[in-house]
């Protein structure tokens, strides 16, 4: 079946972490790289609406998801040194577990993991270029469960994660991350399941730099603008490099989904930078 | 010049629990079990990220030196990945 829905959704830990001590823990950590740095930090109150406004994104991108009915959620996202480390770092990584556990805090995640989905991608890689690192153990993180705390709070169907490089450099071009997603839509256009993909992250954002707290809003806007005008493939011409100017290289896993969807137009957008670290960004494509 | 020893080390800091913990208690004996230069131990010994951050190090990383700090040991970082 072709896919039934696609979203991107941003997956910036002080979403989900309690406004008030632990958005200050977050904050003072972070702000220790830039002890002088450009932090606005939010009042209480000022977390709290963030925190709502964060809720109602969430909110719209799960109706647009159980709306279509989908049996499996593919999650591209990056890791952030839990699985990977320089000994070994895989451009693009599919999941090939037979279940699949994390932990944020106090809440604990654990679905099945579509191996079969995840094996059927890997090999349709093979057969066009596209060599996948793959494995079957994986521990999910915040990359991924800060969303599907929104999104998929109960394991009624699995998950499939893809990783995309976008952490260390080097990390793959935005054209690659976009011809991963295609060859990923034609891998969902064979299966007979109905197929969703989520891609996390972003969006600008300088986590570990002194530029932490910098939002380069405009960038921001100029991407959401174009997924709503549906020429994403138009972003394929920019570099990493233009990318991480931005604090945008997590853009990359979006990229995998802007593949996938091809010329449709975002059917939802919302965006609001959280004068911490991160704009927070949240597409969505309704397809069926 | 690679600082992947240095790295290594951060990284165990967070996701080895007894790696922080025998950090708590003896660092120097911890910083041994690495090959690591006199610059980068100093850097290590300062716990200021941003001197790990001019030694290469990533700008993620560097803030887990933090965790050694005693106001950033209860922080919710180190209970989330």
């Amino acid at each position: 079946m072709p896919l039934v829905s696609a979203l991107c959704a941003s997956h910036a830990p002080n979403i989900l972490l309690e406004p008030g001590r632990e958005w200050d823990d977050f904050m003072d950590l972070h702000y220790s790289m830039a002890p002088s740095g450009t932090a606005r930090r939010p009042t209480f109150e000022q977390q709290k609406k963030l925190r709502q406004d964060a809720e109602a994104a969430f909110a719209a991108l799960r109706a647009d998801l159980e709306q279509a009915k989908p049996d499996v959620l593919i999650v591209v996202a990056n890791d952030q040194f839990v699985n990977f480390f320089w000994n070994n770092i895989p451009t693009f990584f599919v999941t090939t577990a037979d279940e699949v556990k994390g932990q944020f805090t106090r809440h604990k995640f654990h679905y099945k993991n579509h191996k079969e989905l995840g094996k059927a991608i890997v090999r349709a890689g093979m057969e066009r270029g596209i060599d996948f690192s793959y494995g079957e153990h994986i521990e999910l993180q915040h990359t991924q469960t800060v969303p599907l705390y929104f999104l998929l709070p109960k394991p009624t169907i699995p998950i499939l994660p893809v990783y995309v490089n976008t952490w260390v450099d080097p990390a793959p071009s935005p054209r690659r991350c976009y011809q991963v997603g295609e060859l990923i839509r034609a891998a969902a256009d064979q299966s007979s399941e109905r197929v969703a993909i989520l891609a996390t992250g972003g969006l600008s954002h300088f986590p570990g730099s002194p530029h932490i707290g910098e939002i380069d809003e405009s960038f921001d806007h100029q991407l959401l603008d174009v997924m709503r005008q549906g020429k994403g493939k138009s972003l394929v011409d920019y570099s990493v490099q233009d990318l991480l100017q931005a604090g945008d290289t997590e853009f990359l896993n979006w990229m995998v989904v802007v593949g996938a969807i091809g010329d449709a137009k975002a059917t939802y957008t919302g965006y609001m930078p959280d004068f911490v670290a991160t704009g927070w960004g949240f597409v969505s494509w309704k397809l069926v | 010049m690679s600082c992947y020893d240095l790295s290594r080390l951060l990284f165990d800091l967070k996701m080895n629990e007894s790696t922080y913990q025998r950090s708590l208690s003896d660092f120097e004996a911890v910083m041994a079990d690495y090959d690591l230069s006199a610059e980068e131990k100093d850097a290590l010994r300062s716990g200021d990220p941003r001197k790990l951050r001019q030694l290469g190090v990533h700008g993620m990383l560097c803030l887990y030196i933090k965790r050694l700090s005693p106001q950033f040991r209860d922080n919710i970082y180190w209970a989330q990945k």
